[in-house]
């Protein structure tokens, strides 16, 4: 009787497997902000799958925002003894170390891979996502066709290893051709750079004149889950809390302020 | 004799233009082929090849056996030849060219070439015209009479030369030959009786070299860092790939996978008869436990804050097929260093620049401010650094009141961006110990992080001064996420 009893969770995993492949056999990675992760399923971002990753307005050409969003996830994912190298492909060398170090990604983890054409990128992301070692990796993509993300999201289900592609686009024209076409990435997010709350102590610097009264506050971020199997659209307003990479609803939506985060996630890097 | 009184004295004979530069690229192309023979081979002047075959004799069976095999490869390309083989290198150049004629091979036997370098007239010695002709004028016709004569008096009169290219051919002097690449530390062929062409087959001759070299390898501690595979061709040509890996290896499965992948690349033509591969650089490597392949590689739980240094072991295998695809510099890893100035503070270093260094320099030496912008040695809040630095810094057209004032408006990327916010200035100078730095135009520069109507941030900065000749001008560095 207590055998059989012993058993029931193991069976409603099972079925949970069978249910939300991709989820239940590699685990989720928590956002630790419960709005958000009371949505996607699992209770968190699903590890050993492909994630797309947009931004919003010049930021689909610059890519800054979307990069910073996966800092700070891959910050949460190779941090806190969890280790592993991230690699990086992007077609220009114009991510900087010391930023991405501000929201949690320790900039040593990194393996960056410099390739010029789209091809290139999507075959050295399947490359890292067959490797052992790899903890993560990440692309810079423009163009992108169903295969290619086809092959990329079976690679991450093979290995477990989590991929992320940010769309960045040469001009507006190819953003508006390739903003809408599907794809076979298990969330897509769209992250947009929003206006920051002046900090409460204004910046003395620049007192009165012509408006620069107050000066820059925290980050802040319009997260919308555009698409997540199993899950429906949302949209969160959040800024960044601090160094370690986690984002917190901002202050004025949420009914509570920047989530707690313990001292010892100060880390050194390096 | 010029051409046309050649051509008065015998009407049909057949002319054919004169091409150096040709002649000097087949030779060398020759020269290459004999690789299969030895690493050290050279042309030698304008019609002439030289190998050391010092060690690599009795692969062949011998010298006999190594000249008939040459020769006998040479007349199927309808080269005409003369091949000696000797002690010196002075001795087989003068033997070659000034023994008597005979369509075989003439090797001297190991010991005193003296006995047979006398008969040969004086131009065997590699004299220039000049001093073999004064040689010839006082009477001194062979090597032997040379070799006769006090040798002060003849390097008084004639130079040291004469006497230098005596011993040398004799043997009393070293000669060393400096091969037509670099010397390869180790080498390992293999040689087929009948041309082969199969991909197939080259796939399976290349994997049984590298079979063949790892255990040499393993035996000595060390790990390839460059090889090359070289495919010689039935035609004398020679097809090579070349590859790089990003740390010492030394893995059987990873190096054939990594000539595989560039195995098409190969034309074989009408055949290959050797493929030989040699490894240049190599570097101590450690034996190690041998692994068993695992069904699903584990999640590797590391510690430490290393991160791609550490686990460098792990991700070799992968950082070489990126390489040897994309080129070795593609694949970079950031390397804080310590400087203020943002483009300096994180560099892009590639990752097959050893990172024992590396991480050495990274323990004695953590820059604050670099790695974690939050945090300063003492505790000091940094200011934030963007996501995306732009180097070099693009020019920016922007408005602004005051001299002291971030820009109101600005335009970048053809796009307009009206300020909301702004912080700074934060003043980034040129360091004082950079001499050519301090003519720069942008010695210092006033940074101000900036906002715009949509809440986009950029990091800007302003150079030059109000009524300087160096006008100010505005930059975006960066873009904040």
């Amino acid at each position: 009787m207590i055998e059989q009893r012993a058993r029931l969770p193991e069976l409603r995993e099972r079925i949970r497997r069978i249910e939300q492949p991709t989820a239940a056999v590699h685990g989720v990675l928590p956002f630790g902000v419960a709005a958000i992760d009371r949505v996607l399923p699992g209770g968190g971002l699903a590890r050993g799958a492909l994630h797309e990753i947009l931004g919003m307005g010049g930021d689909e050409e610059d890519g800054a925002v979307a990069a910073g969003f996966a800092a700070g996830i891959l910050g949460r994912l190779t941090g806190a003894g969890n280790g592993g190298t991230v690699l990086w492909c992007l077609p220009r060398p114009d991510l900087y170390g010391p930023g991405l170090a501000g929201h949690g990604l320790d900039p040593a983890r990194l393996v960056l891979v410099q390739a010029p054409r789209d091809s290139e990128i999507l075959w050295a992301m399947e490359e890292g996502l067959r490797a052992p070692g790899i903890a993560a990796v990440v692309g810079e993509v423009g163009t992108l066709t169903a295969v290619a993300s086809r092959r990329l999201q079976l690679a991450a289900e093979r290995s477990g290893i989590t991929a992320f592609l940010l769309r960045r686009w040469r001009d507006s024209g190819q953003a508006a051709r390739e903003r809408n076409l599907p794809d076979a990435a298990v969330t897509r997010w769209r992250i947009a750079a929003s206006p920051s709350q002046p900090p409460p102590i204004p910046s003395p610097a620049r007192g009165g004149g012509v408006g620069w009264g107050s000066g820059v506050g925290c980050p802040r971020w319009r997260v919308e889950l555009l698409r997540c199997r199993g899950a429906e659209p949302a949209c969160w307003e959040v800024e960044k809390a601090n160094a370690t990479g986690f984002v917190s609803l901002a202050s004025a939506l949420a009914d509570r302020p920047a989530a707690p985060v313990p001292a010892e996630r100060f880390r050194r890097a390096g | 004799m010029p051409l046309a009184d050649a051509l008065s004295f015998f009407p049909g004979l057949a002319t054919a233009a004169a091409e150096p530069a040709e002649d000097a690229a087949a030779l060398r192309r020759l020269a290459e082929w004999c690789g299969r023979y030895s690493p050290w081979t050279a042309p030698d002047g304008i019609d002439g090849v030289k190998i050391e075959i010092t060690g690599s004799a009795h692969l062949w069976g011998g010298e006999e056996a190594l000249a008939a095999d040459l020769m006998a490869r040479l007349d199927r390309r309808h080269l005409t030849t003369s091949i000696a083989i000797a002690d010196t290198l002075g001795a087989a150049w003068a033997t070659a060219r000034f023994a008597e004629a005979s369509r075989l091979p003439v090797i001297l036997p190991p010991g005193d070439c003296r006995a047979a370098l006398a008969p040969l007239p004086v131009e065997a010695l590699r004299l220039d015209p000049a001093t073999t002709q004064g040689l010839r004028r006082v009477g001194l016709k062979r090597v032997g009479d040379l070799a006769a004569m006090p040798r002060d008096a003849l390097a008084r009169r004639f130079g040291e030369t004469v006497t230098r290219r005596l011993d040398q051919a004799q043997g009393d002097l070293p000669e060393p030959l400096s091969p037509l690449g670099e010397a390869p530390t180790r080498r390992v062929r293999l040689s087929f009786a009948e041309p082969i062409a199969d991909p197939a087959n080259l796939l399976r001759a290349t994997e049984r070299l590298v079979e063949d070299l790892v255990p040499r390898l393993a035996q000595e501690g060390t790990g390839a860092r460059r090889l090359d595979l070289g495919f010689h061709r039935v035609d004398g040509r020679v097809e090579r790939i070349r590859l790089g890996t990003a740390r010492p290896s030394r893995d059987p499965r990873h190096l054939a996978a990594l000539f595989k992948e560039r195995l098409d690349t190969v034309d074989p033509g009408l055949g290959i008869e050797d493929v030989i591969l040699a490894a240049f650089a190599v570097e101590p490597l450690p034996p190690e436990q041998i692994e068993l392949p695992h069904p699903n590689p584990p999640r590797l739980a590391g510690e430490g804050r290393e991160g791609a240094g550490e686990r460098g072991g792990d991700i070799a295998p992968l950082l070489d097929r990126l390489g040897n695809r994309l080129g070795l510099a593609a694949v970079s890893r950031f390397e804080p260093c310590e400087s203020h100035i943002p483009e300096r503070a994180s560099v892009h270093v590639p990752i097959s620049i050893a990172p024992a260094k590396v991480g050495a320099q990274r323990q004695s030496a953590p820059v604050p401010g670099s790695l974690d912008p939050r945090l300063c040695g003492d505790g000091e809040i940094q200011p934030p650094r963007p996501v995306r630095l732009f180097d070099p810094p693009e020019q920016v057209e922007a408005f602004w009141l005051l001299p002291d004032d971030p820009p109101f408006r600005f335009a970048w990327r053809r796009r307009r961006h009206r300020v909301t916010r702004a912080d700074g200035p934060e003043r980034i100078a040129e360091e004082w110990w950079q001499l050519e730095g301090s003519s720069a135009v942008d010695a210092i520069r006033d940074y101000y992080r900036v906002e715009d109507e949509e809440g986009r941030r950029f990091w800007l900065f302003r150079t030059g001064l109000h009524g300087h000749d160096r006008s100010p001008h505005w930059f975006v560095h960066g873009v904040f996420s």
